[in-house]
């Protein structure tokens, strides 16, 4: 075992960063989709964010597996692994999303908000991967974690002006207006979620220093 | 040459109980696995013994002199003490079980040569403050090399677990060229063997006690241990080694415990003196005390039992000689 880890020089490390960018990478399709349907109110383009975040599903298992078949120390592991769980709760908010979204008629006056909200989402994914990259050379993060929560704050603030708009409009169905609720509130916590797995590299990083 | 049995008996529970003191960090942290952990630390102590192990034989040899059934007393005595000892979980030396031993003996003989006693005693001091500094030093220099050089956390991966493995393997050698003096060396003193055979047969024994033993020590003393991360358990695991080597090179054998103790303090320093937890400091300090003088005052009452022994012979001898 002790030869085979000298010898190898990391492959099976590799092996899983590799799969670890795939699965951000993925996630930034997702929400680069998810923006396109939103923009163009195109159910079929949300349908495939549905089929990435399957993709995503089986990246995930792969990695779990391939982590605790030997790749990295085993004081590492479990941090890899609850990092790969919340890019994973990050596939399964954006699909909840998605499914909300084909459940309801998006009000046109809220339309604008939402697509900005998507734009940022987007952003974030790309600043994660940046920053998981960063990470694996070893790199400060602080300055891609601030970007990050900056960002986060963004949304957070149209959260604000989107209840607030929300509020105008006339509802006279129960499940439609819960329905819009729940879309709006997934939308606006995917960069809560983004934000804890950025946190979550900052983590990894301090523990191998 | 039965009288060689207690120094296996005590070279057998030290290493049943002192691999615990090499891998147990790398096997807590999950790098090393137990059955890995034990045979590298069998290994690399039974070479230690050979090829180191004659340095630090002089001066246990040296320290009183001893008729061989004094030396099989002193051997015995050590070895029931930090049986005692360890079954109430105080802390406890097997240097210093022996030497307390043998100067116990020394005392009844009038034979105890207390100036390297002093030598000796003064290591002791010195083993926990050379871990502690060895332990703050390398912390700080390794960390700015591996800061500077490897800042991939794939390349630091590997150097952690490949390092502390190197380093566990350098602390069993370490392990056996400085302790199996304790259990060993009294005999070359007393005649009984010389310095190559008593390296050989006690790096033998404590090389049977980690194989035999060390996994179920290992396992509950690791259970106790709380995990440190990978760098630290590099930076520990090398500064006993350190410690351990040095003190083999100046010739006296010195506590493998207290140099890791000394060690984590020391690293437990870099990170605020609130990581370390004074009561514990206390028991292991009070351990310390206790050994010699237990392990002394039983070789003195096995020695008078001894004598008692041979008077009831001579007295039975006298009243009813044999037909």
């Amino acid at each position: 075992m002790f030869l085979e880890k000298v010898f190898s020089k990391g492959k099976k490390e590799n092996n899983v960063i590799g799969d670890i960018k795939k699965q951000i990478n993925l996630l930034c399709t997702a929400c680069g989709f998810f923006k396109s349907a939103l923009e163009t109110d195109n159910p079929s383009l949300m349908r495939q964010v549905m089929d990435i975040e399957r993709a995503g599903d089986t990246i995930r298992r792969d990695i779990i597996s391939r982590i605790y078949e030997g790749a990295f120390l085993p004081y590492l592991r479990p941090d890899l692994c609850k990092f790969v769980e919340i890019v994973d709760s990050i596939f399964d908010l954006l699909e909840d999303t998605g499914y909300r979204y084909l459940d309801l008629k998006l009000p046109e006056q809220l339309r604008g908000e939402c697509i900005q909200v998507a734009f940022l989402n987007r952003r974030i994914c790309e600043m994660l991967l940046i920053t998981f990259e960063s990470m694996l050379k070893g790199e400060d993060l602080r300055e891609k974690i601030l970007a990050i929560r900056i960002y986060e704050k963004k949304i957070d603030d149209i959260k604000f002006e989107l209840i607030r708009d929300a509020r105008k409009i006339e509802i006279t169905n129960f499940w439609e207006g819960e329905i819009l609720s729940q879309f709006l509130s997934c939308l606006t916590s995917i960069s809560d979620v983004i934000e804890d797995a950025s946190d979550h590299l900052q983590v990894i990083h301090v523990s191998m220093k | 040459m039965w009288k060689v049995i207690s120094g296996i008996f005590l070279g057998w529970s030290l290493g049943a109980n002192d691999s615990a003191n090499i891998f147990g960090t790398g096997v807590t942290t999950g790098i090393v696995k137990y059955r890995t952990a034990i045979l590298l630390t069998a290994i690399f102590v039974l070479i230690g013994s050979i090829i180191e192990g004659p340095k630090c034989m002089r001066i246990v040899s040296d320290l009183s002199r001893l008729v061989p059934i004094e030396a099989f007393l002193c051997a015995l005595a050590a070895a029931i003490t930090m049986t005692i000892l360890t079954y109430f979980a105080i802390p406890a030396s097997t240097s210093q079980a022996i030497i307390g031993a043998i100067i116990g003996a020394g005392i009844l003989s009038g034979s105890a040569d207390f100036s390297k006693l002093i030598k000796i005693v003064a290591c002791w001091i010195l083993t926990p403050i050379g871990g502690m500094i060895f332990g703050y030093l390398l912390y700080h220099s390794l960390k700015f090399i591996f800061d500077k050089t490897i800042p991939s956390l794939t390349y630091r991966n590997t150097i952690y677990g490949v390092g502390i493995i190197v380093a566990g393997c350098y602390g069993a050698y370490s392990l056996g060229a400085n302790n199996v003096a304790n259990v060993t060396g009294i005999y070359v003193g007393s005649g009984l063997l010389s310095c190559q055979m008593a390296a050989f047969i006690g790096g033998l024994s404590i090389a049977s006690g980690t194989l035999t033993y060390g996994k179920k020590v290992m396992i509950t003393v690791g259970k106790g241990i709380a995990p440190l991360d990978p760098f630290t358990a590099l930076v520990t695991i090398l500064a006993e080694a350190l410690t351990l080597h040095l003190f083999t090179q100046i010739g006296v054998p010195v506590s493998s415990s207290q140099a890791i103790v000394g060690a984590v303090v020391g690293v437990g320093i870099v990170g605020g003196l609130r990581t370390i937890n004074p009561k514990m400091l206390v028991k292991i300090a009070v351990g310390w005390l206790i050994t010699p003088f237990a392990a002394g005052l039983m070789t003195i009452l096995f020695i008078y039992l001894t004598h008692f022994a041979e008077g009831l012979k001579t007295i039975l001898f006298i009243y009813f000689p044999p037909a």
